[in-house]
């Protein structure tokens, strides 16, 4: 078995106080009982009986479906083409992505509403059009690596010579390749949306997290609650994403001697 | 409604190219390129990196549509024809497997993409996985077999779909060694057996000179020779394949008359492909290794061995004869026992002719 220098334990134990023992604290504040008395899970349960947790939760899904949908079907195939004919645009689509993080999300509010047509403006999807811009850095970053792994022109070639068309070769070859970089754009995506606050509130839309920030503020112990079931939540959707390839592999392995 | 499938020997085409030229920028990757390949042949393009070999074949796979010429399959032009629709089968250099697809997946995808039912489908996959001996890694994904195995289930799914053309893009060169010699065997049985028109693009020539029908050597985009391999080494046609086709000593020289050469204190006919050389002119003559004799020599002016390489049953001896480069002479390995490093030594050409070129 390795052996670890006491320097390598003690700096490895001081990071676990350190990131720990925050979360732990917070924990323990999530379940006290009613007034800070005792332990329970009552702020746990108090925030989804709260009027309008499920509308809003609702809201939230669909603009988050909505963008996911939106998203993939404006940079996968960017992405794709900037890996094969259009590489001389890769520099210029880097730069377009890379945009929505260095300007505030209030100027990209504000500079972005007068642009959208009215009939949009009065409906929440709108949103959507501003949570694309602002996961575009990441999304592009998760295929573009997605597709750096893959031998990406052979594959198209490989097809194509088989007899495959572009929907063919995209569908059942180019997709399927890049499946993991997808559903790690996808999470992120939805994460990025079920949490956007600031967006919602300048444009006076109710969101889940606008709402969620108005409840909040009757009850801290209930929004520490909440702080700590989105960590954890944030966590499994994390190990997800890292066992999800694995488990596919595992499951085709299992079928395919079995 | 699903195709029928049925598994018939395939026939080969005849492939055409015609005064193919394709630049990129100002660099002619292919120069008024022609070949013809004719029914069942196997065809592999030779040359040095950037010569244009794969440029041919990518233009023959319908990749690249950028050129100007004809090609033409069967008689009927390829102009106008998308790469899906020529049915070609291609084996790329790079592991080109689909890697979320199984093995079988992988050679039944371009009948698939034909609409060939499922049954149909595996009945084929099976037997072309058997044909290349792995019907038992059928399930297997493409990280869970070797650089060897992969190539060959490669060459399975580029059969699959029973094409006109064979389309092989240095498809050994990631291999080892040992596993190269086997793989290449293999693709030869099996394009004897199956008849089908192949065009092989490498830059090994051992390779190429062991498995092909005719041998295309390349430079500079335009096709300098294409013969059977024994003609290509023993009659090149330009200073160029003689010195890529196998080793070439290329030993100073002078023309001592219009036909004749002094090479090694002896003179020899010049070769009818040599470059025009005029009398009194030094020149470089072109001798193979095998074509040199050696023998001990006591004499304080004979040359020097220098180096001795085993090469099974052959032995490469490097002579010092007092230039700047050494002269190799190949003998069996048993005549070479009696050589040492460091034996005075005296050379003789054993051929009748000897290619010459300008210094």
């Amino acid at each position: 078995m390795k052996k670890y220098s006491p320097l390598t334990i003690i700096s490895f134990l001081f990071a676990i106080i350190f990131f720990l023992s925050p979360l732990i604290a917070a924990g323990e504040y999530s379940v006290r009982g009613l007034n800070g008395v005792g332990h329970s899970l009552i702020n746990y349960t108090w925030i989804i009986h709260q009027s309008g947790f499920y509308n809003n939760l609702a809201v939230s899904l669909r603009l988050a479906l909505v963008t996911v949908v939106l998203v993939m079907v404006l940079l996968v195939p960017t992405v794709v083409y900037l890996h094969l004919g259009g590489r001389k645009w890769r520099r210029l689509v880097e730069f377009f992505c890379l945009i929505p993080i260095v300007i505030p999300v209030v100027s990209l509010a504000i500079g972005a509403q007068v642009a959208m047509p009215k009939w949009l403006q009065s409906t929440s999807y709108e949103l959507c059009f501003f949570y694309v811009i602002v996961a575009m850095p990441y999304v592009y970053r998760a295929l573009d690596i997605g597709l750096q792994s893959i031998p990406l022109q052979t594959l198209v070639e490989a097809s194509q010579s088989l007899g495959a068309n572009w929907f063919t070769t995209l569908r059942r070859v180019i997709l399927p390749a890049i499946a993991s970089a997808m559903t790690g754009a996808l999470f992120i995506t939805i994460a990025l949306t079920l949490g956007e606050y600031t967006l919602a509130s300048l444009l006076h839309f109710r969101t889940f997290p606008t709402w969620v920030t108005n409840v909040s503020q009757e009850n801290i112990l209930g929004a520490v609650a909440l702080s700590v079931a989105t960590l954890v939540g944030a966590w499994l959707i994390l190990l997800l994403l890292a066992f999800i390839p694995k488990f596919k592999r595992n499951r085709k392995g299992v079928l395919v001697h079995g | 409604m699903a195709k029928e499938f049925s598994s018939h020997e395939m026939h080969g085409s005849t492939v055409e190219f015609e005064h193919v030229t394709r630049a990129f920028g100002s660099v002619k990757a292919l120069n008024s390129f022609s070949l013809t390949l004719h029914p069942g042949e196997l065809v592999t393009l030779l040359g040095p990196s950037g010569c244009g070999k794969t440029t041919a074949l990518r233009i023959l796979a319908g990749i690249d549509k950028d050129y100007s010429g004809k090609v033409e399959i069967d008689g009927k032009s390829m102009k106008n024809i998308s790469a899906s629709q020529r049915n070609i089968g291609m084996v790329f250099q790079a592991y080109s497997l689909f890697p979320n697809m199984t093995a079988s997946e992988n050679v039944q995808y371009g009948l698939r993409v034909r609409g060939v039912d499922s049954t149909n489908r595996e009945k084929r996959a099976n037997e072309l996985l058997e044909m290349v001996g792995l019907s038992t890694q059928a399930g297997r994904r493409p990280n869970q077999l070797s650089g060897g195995q992969q190539q060959r289930v490669a060459l399975a799914r580029a059969l699959a779909i029973e094409p006109r053309v064979l389309l092989l893009d240095e498809p050994l060169s990631a291999l080892d060694a040992q596993v190269r010699t086997t793989l290449r065997d293999e693709i030869r049985r099996l394009q004897s057996r199956l008849g089908i028109t192949t065009l092989f693009v490498t830059h090994d020539q051992e390779e190429a000179m062991a498995i092909s029908d005719r041998v295309g050597v390349m430079n500079h985009g335009n096709l300098e020779q294409i013969d059977v391999p024994g003609n290509l080494y023993n009659k090149p046609k330009s200073t160029f394949v003689a010195g890529f086709v196998g080793l070439t000593n290329r030993i100073p020289a002078l023309v001592e008359s219009k036909g004749e050469v002094m090479v090694l204190n002896q003179i020899l006919e010049i070769s009818e492909h040599s470059q025009s050389v005029r009398k009194g002119e030094e020149v470089r003559a072109l001798v193979r290794p095998e074509n040199i004799s050696v023998e001990k020599s006591s004499s304080s002016l004979a040359s020097t061995v220098i180096t001795k390489s085993f090469l099974g049953p052959m032995t490469r001896v490097g002579i010092d004869v007092g230039m700047e480069d050494l002269i190799y002479a190949e003998m069996s390995s048993k005549e070479a026992k009696k050589l040492d490093t460091g034996d005075s030594v005296k050379l003789h050409i054993a051929a009748e002719a000897v290619m010459v070129e300008s210094v």
